[in-house]
């Protein structure tokens, strides 16, 4: 909303200049989002003198007087002047925008050797018209020397407050912000003739639920023609461009009292008679604009007995709009249902000055004032003949609302006191009526019909709180009952696990949570490996029975994508949107964030290319975050948002002190184990996996033991391995690069306090142990059998070798412990530790066929 | 004889006073205590053919020097070790400018460290910490924070929805407010901090995923003021002692009065600049009193009960905080970017 600083001043008055006036508007809650000042150096002049410039067939020179001192001297290129002529002066320092949108600020020149001190203006540069025929003259008696220089306050009002729409609402803020008289414009209306509008015209309204009130009146034997600079000017202060005088009335009447109206070419209007009604199926009607748009029933027009007219509270149409040719009006003033209105704009894709006043809600009882007001416009300024009387359909007029009302409720909401006096001041220089019980300082409020949004005690608060200035709320240390303290909270968990992965070198990064299926699926190569994105996460999708079916694909594929190089998009698999259990949006921004994720990899893996092509080689990254589960057959509606943590890994370790060294999978665990150690999480285990996503031989389930549990059972918490070439090459990695991803609300559930265990007073005693075994078994296996065989006594084991090569036979490999016993009770001896190392030589072999090396 | 001991001390004290190295002292020693072939040694065994009457106080002499350059040599040694140390010491010499070994140092993504200090102030004035759905119902996201469909206010927030009407991308923490007074029974205090997601065209300042918190105290006796000075002492405690915090008059639909939350501009000190666009002071966010009808909707009685509610933007706030320009940074996770927080 556009207020013209001087406009405004004509409907209150007030002594402070636009910025102060803005700073008022900001502290009461009318959003300024800037204050323009426009026309500045420009001054009313008379042309003294003309003479065309010597060698020109065009320029003239000119002598130009403002007023007062001496005579300027400006060249002039415009036809249309002669001596005598009063005109806006451009001076120098004066800055216009020409049309490619550039500042062109008037400076002094010599134009073909004639001084030119400043610029006669045409109605385009002042940007009241688009008319650049001829410089503007002006009214012969417009006095000289009068600045034009003017503000514009630019005000984001918001959609509640419909009634600021208008320069006569900002008007009445601004009576109450300075204590201040409200000066409405006067209407004076004379009617012309004997003929009643009734014999002229006629109005039937069929939809009143959309159409509260509509009025209309018909002005005979008006004058088209261009409006007066005073209007011109007001109109394009406030952003609307000059038309003629008759539309240009009806957009003023709009700005300035908020109630937008329309003129029809009575003429054109069959059989004069308006007809309010919904629009039948396949209707159609050419707008304004000049675009045909087809109607739909729930669509309200104005019609003749014809057809459509317009779109009620939209946009005219094109056969009954104004034109040179008119000469009489049928004049509408109407209120329209704001909702109606809103989804009709929406529907057409069509936005109007009234159209978004209506959608914020026009005060019916505004209809009749604004009818009246273009009328006596119409007759003073386009010759016009008010026919007597109007056409009126006003089905219920709303009742005020009246609010019981107490000053008490100021102090509970705002937390000092206000008298009722106050309060009611307050109230009153808002318009609203009060009615004050001196009794006990109740009163009882009407709300003016404008001011829809004030409906309860609250919001009368509310109005006396801006009244009163809201430096009035001073801050005070917040008391009141607090709840009982918060026990651990998982915003504090995942603080703790964010804390964690920092100390483990980690930079967090936040991604959109918005992705898409390709990006998603990238990271298969087999629709039916959907599982595998979700593993630790769903159990009901998870493949632990599919381990082998998943291994033989993998195998499959290893042999089928050879050559990287043959990798495209055919090899992703194909879309099926069902297949995912995603929450879907119907109406997103780009197809590239049209779902939520359901794991994290896919964009750790963007967030990791992308770091590449900024040349940060070397990543340790880390993310905790949701993913989005969609559970088609469950009753939950909302998705299943769970807490995730995706650690990426891929680079070098580079010191100089050090030879370089690429991360690599065991790099990944370490993370992993020291944040399992951080929850003192128990009996972690990793166990050896294929996945489509990860490296065939490097990949690993995260378990954890199940406590609860009779028989030991392990819940599956996440994956983690290295990516497969394949997968990271499809988003553009070329380096090693590990991935792992964790349900952290399962690997919470496993934490456990720290239990001490008494420090031994006895020495520990220290056995190396070779072991020979077959390379399939486990490390992690001969390192359990070890630790179990010494039962209690077993205090640590520890690889400190592995070795494969001469002396070791084919398909076996010699992984060397140090293992630490060490008794509560007693010292060992060495013959303890002779039958130690024999337990633990039996029973690796039992248990894995493995041999001890002596 | 006496006179060649009292000659024998004073050379081997006078050696002894040059000797500079180890080896030389092995060999001082060697020269004048050695058991062959030593001065001393050599001067005692002519110990024999002294008279038996003067050999005692010429062999107890002679004990006493040796001890006397013993003793000497004692002292000699130490001066000399310490100084070969040091000497020792030197020769280790580092370059300490050169750089350190690596020891990974990781970081938080200041979003995050934006909502941990946040949310930590909040938690010392006793108020929890509460984390809710980002895929939200139209009910808890709109209509019970009274904002019915076909409300203007609705426009303001270009909603991503999943089932039209129905489910949809929270636009806002606010469905917290609901799903937290439905659940608990006044006195409520709590921060919700999230994601929240707006349909929009993204630029410089919006993004179509950002970090909101949102704050709610609910009691008997809470009022605008102490909210105000909630938000004063967050305004303090994030940007400085000297903070100081206005408020505007502004409309939500679910606060009642309401009010816009401006600090005073920490890059300018509130002279004016281009951050705070010449005024001296920058929005953090929204807030008011609990609308009575918010109120109503989660059986609280607004007679009984009252309360304010706030919400702010993390993007913004980290944004001043850090003098970050570009809000599409944060979601850009560039190591460069991330390693400086
Ligand atoms: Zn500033």
């Amino acid at each position: 909303m556009k207020v013209p600083y001087h406009w405004l001043k004509e409907y209150v008055s007030f002594d402070s200049g636009p910025e102060e006036l803005a700073e008022k508007f900001t502290m009461a809650g009318l959003e300024v989002e800037s204050v323009e000042h426009v026309w500045d150096s420009i001054i009313t002049a008379r042309i003294n003198h003309l003479e065309p410039v010597k060698g020109s067939s065009h320029l003239n020179a000119t002598k130009i007087f403002t007023g007062n001192g001496r005579e300027l001297s400006v060249v002039c290129g415009a036809p249309n002047i002669k001596e005598g002529d009063i005109v806006p002066l451009a001076l120098p320092g004066a800055q216009f925008f020409n049309d490619a949108g550039e500042t062109l600020t008037i400076q002094v020149t010599k134009k073909m050797g004639a001084l030119s001190e400043g610029m006669l203006c045409s109605p385009r540069e002042l940007g009241l018209s688009s008319d650049h025929e001829g410089i503007y003259i002006l009214p012969a008696d417009t006095p000289l020397g009068v600045s034009l220089a003017d503000a514009v306050i630019h005000l984001d009002i918001k959609a509640h407050r419909g009634d600021l729409f208008s320069i006569v609402g900002i008007a009445r803020e601004t009576a109450a912000l300075f204590g201040s008289q409200l000066r409405q414009p006067e209407i004076k209306l004379s009617e012309k003739g004997k003929t009643s509008i009734k014999k002229m015209a006629a109005l039937t309204v069929d939809a009143e639920d959309i159409c509260p009130r509509f009025t209309a009146r018909v002005i005979r034997n008006i004058k088209m023609g261009k409006s007066p600079l005073w209007l011109a000017q007001r109109l394009a202060l406030a952003g609307m461009r000059s038309i003629n005088i008759i539309v240009d009335i009806t957009n003023y009447v709009m700005l300035e009292l908020g109630q937008p109206l329309h003129a029809f070419d009575y003429d054109k209007v069959a059989n004069h008679h308006l007809i309010v009604r919904r629009a039948e199926p396949g209707e159609t009607l050419c707008t304004l604009d000049g675009a045909m748009r087809e109607l739909t029933p729930d669509m309200v027009l104005v019609c003749d007995e014809a057809g459509p007219l317009s779109v009620a509270g939209v946009m005219g149409g094109a056969s009954s709009e104004i034109s040179s040719e008119t000469t009489q009006i049928l004049l509408e003033a109407a209120s329209w249902n704001p909702v109606n209105i809103r989804k009709t704009s929406t529907k057409l894709g069509l936005r109007s000055e009234a159209s978004s006043r209506y959608e914020k809600g026009v005060d019916p009882e505004l209809a009749l004032q604004g009818l009246n007001r273009a009328a006596q416009l119409m007759a003073e300024l386009a010759d016009g003949e008010i026919v007597p009387g109007y056409l009126e359909s006003y089905s219920q007029p709303a009742p005020n609302i009246t609010i019981p009302f107490h000053a008490s409720a100021c102090e509970w909401l705002l937390g000092y006191s206000v008298t009722p006096e106050e309060a009611a001041a307050a109230l009153r220089s808002l318009e609203f009526a009060v009615e004050q019980n001196s009794d006990d300082g109740s009163m009882l409020v009407t709300v003016p019909s404008w001011r829809g949004d004030v409906l309860e005690s609250a919001d009368l608060v509310e109005e006396i709180a801006r009244e009163l200035g809201y430096d009035r709320i001073t801050g005070k240390y917040p008391t009141g009952d607090a709840p009982e303290p918060q026990t651990t909270s998982w915003f504090d968990i995942q603080y703790q696990f964010r804390r964690r992965l920092q100390q483990c070198g980690c930079a967090e990064i936040v991604t959109y949570p918005l992705t898409n299926q390709r990006s998603t699926l990238q990271l298969l190569t087999d629709e039916s490996d959907i599982a595998q994105l979700l593993v630790g996460a769903i159990d009901e999708l998870a493949p632990a029975e599919n381990d082998k079916k998943a291994g033989g694909k993998a195998k499959q594929k290893k042999q089928s994508a050879k050559h990287i190089s043959e990798m495209d998009e055919q090899t992703i698999p194909p879309l099926d949107p069902g297949a995912l259990p995603a929450v879907r949006l119907v109406n997103a921004v780009s197809a590239k964030m049209d779902m939520l994720r359901i794991t994290l990899m896919n964009a750790m893996l963007e967030t990791i290319s992308a770091n590449l092509r900024y040349g940060n080689t070397s990543l340790r990254l880390f993310e905790i975050g949701r993913r989005y589960i969609a559970l088609p057959n469950s009753a939950q509606r909302l998705p299943d948002e769970r807490r995730t943590l995706c650690v990426g890994l891929t680079g070098y370790i580079e010191n100089w002190a050090e030879p370089r060294r690429e991360y690599d999978f065991f790099d990944m665990k370490a993370i992993i184990e020291n944040i399992a150690e951080g929850l003192h999480v128990a009996n972690l285990r990793f166990t050896q996996t294929q996945s489509p996503i990860f490296h065939p031989g490097r990949c690993a389930l995260l378990e954890i033991e199940d406590g609860g549990a009779k028989e030991t059972r392990y819940q599956t918490i996440g994956v983690m391995g290295e990516v497969h070439p394949i997968i990271a090459e499809r988003f553009g990695v070329t380096q090693r690069t590990y991935l792992c991803e964790i349900d952290l609300t399962r690997l919470y559930l496993h934490n456990t306090s720290p239990r001490f265990q008494s420090i031994s007073r006895f020495p520990a005693l220290t056995r190396d142990i070779a072991v020979v075994a077959d390379i399939s078994v486990p490390a992690q296996a001969i390192a359990d059998v070890i630790r179990s065989s010494g039962g209690d006594l077993t205090r640590s084991v520890t690889l400190f070798d592995i070795y494969t090569g001469d002396q070791i036979p084919n398909g076996k490999r010699s992984l060397a412990f140090t293992v630490e016993y060490q008794s509560q009770e007693r010292n060992l001896s060495d013959s303890d530790g002779d039958f130690l190392r024999e337990q633990a030589t039996h029973e690796l072999k039992k248990q894995l066929n493995a041999v001890v090396r002596e | 004889m006496l006179d060649l001991l009292r000659i024998l001390k004073d050379r081997a004290v006078k050696a002894l006073h040059s000797v500079e190295t180890s080896a030389e002292l092995a060999q001082w020693q060697n020269t004048y205590l050695g058991r062959q072939d030593g001065e001393l040694t050599k001067i005692l065994r002519g110990l024999k053919d002294v008279p038996a009457t003067e050999r005692k106080t010429i062999g107890q002499r002679a004990n006493e020097i040796k001890n006397e350059l013993e003793e000497q040599a004692e002292l000699r040694k130490k001066t000399i070790e310490e100084r070969e140390l040091i000497s020792a010491l030197i020769a280790e010499r580092i370059d300490v400018t050169l750089p350190a070994r690596t020891l990974n140092s990781g970081y938080m993504h200041p979003i995050s460290q934006t909502i941990y200090e946040i949310c930590g102030i909040f938690q010392k004035l006793g108020f929890h910490i509460i984390e809710g759905p980002e895929v939200e119902t139209d009910y808890y996201n709109f209509q019970a924070l009274n904002i019915p469909q076909d409300h203007p206010a609705r426009d303001m927030q270009d909603t991503f929805w999943v089932e039209p009407g129905q489910i949809l991308l929270r636009t806002q923490t606010s469905p917290n407010q609901i799903r937290i007074m439905e659940q608990t029974k006044p006195p409520v205090r709590a921060v919700v901090p999230g994601k929240v997601y707006r349909n929009e065209a993204t630029d410089a300042t919006h993004e179509a995923m950002f970090h909101q918190i949102e704050g709610l105290a609910v009691d008997s006796s809470t009022t605008m003021r102490d909210l105000r000075g909630a938000l004063e002492a967050f305004a303090r405690e994030l940007f400085g002692p000297h903070t100081k915090t206005r408020f505007r008059p502004s409309y939500f639909p679910f606060t009642e009065p309401s009010a816009e939350v401006d600090v005073t501009c920490n890059v300018c000190g509130g002279k004016g600049c281009r951050v705070c666009k010449f005024s001296g002071w920058v929005e953090i966010g929204g807030s008011g009193m609990v609308h009575p009808q918010v109120l109503r909707n989660v059986q609280y009685d607004p007679a009984i009960y009252r309360g304010y509610a706030f919400g702010v933007g993390v993007e913004r706030i980290a944004m001043m905080r850090y003098g970050i320009n570009e809000i599409r940074l944060f979601s850009q996770n560039d190591l460069r970017f991330l390693r400086q927080f």
